[in-house]
Formats: structure tokens, sequence, C-alpha cells
């Protein structure tokens, strides 16, 4: 895998949207794989409580027939911690601010979450 | 045309057509003014806190108070009345907020990156109003001025520029001599954060951090982080599996089965050794 190259997605999407925090990368059972955090952060933690949620999210999109998971979000006063889902192996968790502009996060993050998911499984994304 | 020119222009127009509704400013990190007839009663925009930010990150207010206050107002984003009503914060404290607010969020959209200015109807209420709106050009003006107070400085900054960290520890008596936003900047600062980012973590104005950042900067209790150091990668010893893992292999398909195979017939064997039965 290139490492060079999940650095470059993970920092990338901070400079590009406004608001990001931090980010972080795990395997979809929430071993944590690479963190770009604040020391305040416990990485670890994260990805298990990001692997939880989104697993959880999927069995309520499913049981009340809402069709595919597409992210969740954690509203806090605060700032918010959103989940998503990197293909079928992965997750990735994006930390912001109160300022964080969450629709325009979403719309950042697809493209980045291909890359990465092509990155993690070993293949030459174009444009990377 | 630059970026400053285009957004004068499309306030200056937005100001004269007498608008109630919004400016959209694509960019980063850009944002959205609120006009009422033609005067500008909120700005909002990811580069500096809005007023709601401010009230709850200064302490005045705590989150379970501020989701009580929004229940009791029938879910407003900004419940002024409750505000005073509960005694979290006076009236002319609130207006004082909401201008600084407003005038901070002008300031960092003017600061950043203006890609282009889309007027539209208002989609939403505009977050903590101020009751009097100010005409765009002195909002755009007083943002410039800020902008270049900024270049002017020993040691100029930009809001999402620099990512400062304290040049020491600062032990808690040398605290004293500081004041509270020094305090709390080197409190903050991890290298990680911007002017902009320290802004909202301490709930204060981003000019007005910006501005605190390049001082400390120029006098020594901050310097400029080094270019971060690449982010630790680990893949799980046994790699990286799938959540469900993939459907079993189907079946070998069975060889097909002739569909009509010829029936034997009773006697069929005898007539053909001895002939037609008799």
């Amino acid at each position: 895998m290139d490492h060079e190259a999940l650095t470059h997605e993970m920092r990338g999407l901070r400079e590009q949207v406004t608001g990001i925090t931090d980010t972080a990368v795990a395997a979809a059972d929430g071993l944590l794989i690479a963190a770009d955090t604040a020391d305040s952060i416990d990485p670890e933690g994260l990805a298990a409580l990001a692997a939880a949620g989104l697993g959880l999210a999927r069995r309520t999109a499913q049981a009340t027939a809402r069709g595919a998971l597409r992210q969740t979000v954690t509203y806090g006063s605060h700032g918010c911690a959103a989940f998503y889902a990197v293909g079928d192996t992965a997750l990735m968790v994006v930390l912001g601010d109160e300022g964080l502009d969450v629709d325009r996060l979403h719309r950042a993050t697809q493209p980045a979450l291909d890359r990465i998911g092509s990155i993690l499984m070993n293949k030459t994304a174009e444009g990377v | 045309m630059s970026g400053y020119e285009l957004l004068a222009r499309s306030l200056d127009s937005c100001g004269r057509e007498g608008l109630t509704g919004e400016l959209r400013v694509s960019g980063s990190p850009g944002g959205t003014f609120h006009f009422r007839g033609g005067l500008v009663v909120a700005v909002e925009s990811p580069g500096a806190p809005g007023a709601e930010a401010l009230l709850l990150r200064s302490g005045r207010v705590t989150g379970e108070q501020w989701a009580a206050l929004v229940r009791e107002s029938g879910g407003t984003r900004w419940p002024v009345a409750g505000l005073i009503a509960h005694g979290y914060a006076g009236a002319a404290q609130l207006r004082v907020v909401c201008v600084m607010a407003l005038q901070d969020a002008a300031f960092a959209i003017l600061a950043g990156r203006v890609d282009g200015c889309e007027p539209g109807a208002a989609r939403f209420e505009p977050p903590a109003p101020v009751p009097v709106g100010e005409p765009p050009a002195r909002l755009l003006e007083d943002a410039a001025r800020k902008l270049a107070a900024l270049a002017a400085l020993p040691h100029p900054v930009h809001p999402d520029r620099e990512r400062p960290l304290p040049v020491r520890y600062f032990a808690d008596g040398e605290h004293g001599e500081l004041g509270e936003l020094r305090r709390e900047l080197l409190a903050h600062a991890d290298g990680r954060r911007s002017a902009r980012d320290l802004a909202f973590r301490t709930g204060r104005g981003v000019y007005t951090v910006t501005v605190e950042v390049g001082r400390m900067l120029a006098e020594g209790l901050l310097e400029c982080a080094p270019p971060p150091a690449p982010v630790p990668v680990r893949m799980p010893p046994e790699g990286i599996r799938h959540r469900t893992p993939p459907p079993p292999a189907p079946p070998p398909p069975e060889p097909p089965e002739p569909a009509d195979l010829p029936r034997r017939r009773p006697g069929g064997f005898f007539r053909l050794r001895n002939g037609t039965p008799r």
C-alpha cells in the first residue's frame, strides 16, 4: 500500500474543506490504520467507535428499509463527527468544528473515499 | 476580475437592488451574506465563529442550556428572547455579539478565496441577525481595512495559513503576565491549528485571534510549526478483510441429463434376438 498517497488524501481533505480538525482511516472491524488527529483524541478508541457506529447505522437502515447507508454524522454543540464506509473493507472518520459545512464535507468526501479504497486495496488510483 | 472586485460588485448590486435574500459566495472558506432591504443583517462563513459558537465556546451558555432554549423557542436558530429571559446575556451584549460575528465573517470571506457570487432567495432564516442592517459597502471597507492591517504587521499572518505552536513551555507562574487571550492561545496552539481554528477553539473573533497570533509570532512567544510529519500508517497483521465475507462459490453445475432417454420396451430384446414374437 502507498502510505504517502493515503497521507496525501487525509491531509488534502483537511485543507480542502474548512473546519475539518481531524481525520482517521480504520479497517471495517475498527482496527486503526492511520490517524491525523490532535493529541487530545484517542485514535484507537475513535476507530472502534466509528466501526460500531457504522454497524449500528447500517442495521438501522436495513431494519427501516432506508436503502444503502451513506454516512453517519454526530452533531454536538462544539462540532460534529462523520463516519463513512470505505467500500466493504474500511472506514473513514472526519471530525469538524462548528464552522464545518457538512454538505460541503459530504461532496468533497465521496471522491476521496473511492481513492482511499483503491489505495488500501493496493490498486493504483488515477490522479494519486 | 479579482475575488475582491467580484465580491465588491456583487455586494454593491445587492445593496442597490434592495435585495431581501442571500448572496452566496463560493470559494474557500466562502460563506453567505443575508440581506434585508439591501442591508446586510447577517453573514455566516466556515471561516469565522458565528454568534452561537462565540456564546457557547465562551462558556456563557452550556450546550444543554442552548438546546433547551432552542426547544423553548420552537426551534429557532437564534433564541434571543430566551437568552435574555434566562439571564444568560443582556440585549445589548447580544447585539454586540451579533455585529461582531457579522463583521468577522465578512472579513473571513474576503481574506480567503472568492470564486463566485450568486444572489438568491433566502433559504433559511438568517442566523443571529442584527436589528439594523449594515450597508454592504461599509462592511466591505471594514473587512478590507482589517486585511490591510494584518498585512502591515511585523509578522504578517493569514487566518488559514500559519499553524503556530509555543516556542517553549510556559509555567503557570508566567501566565499572569500574559493576559487571558494569550494564555488561551498558548494553551491551544499545537502546530495543527491555524488562527481560524484557534478562533473557533477559544470562542473569539478570527480577526482578533489572527492579529494576536501575528504579534505573538513577532514577539517570539509562538513559532510556525515545521511541515507536518507523515501520518504513521499501520496495516492490520492479517491484512484488510471484507466486512461481509464473500459469498461461497456456487456449486459446480451438474452434468445435464438428456431430456428424453430411450425407453426400453418390454419384449424388445426378444424381438431383436428371436424375431417377431408369435
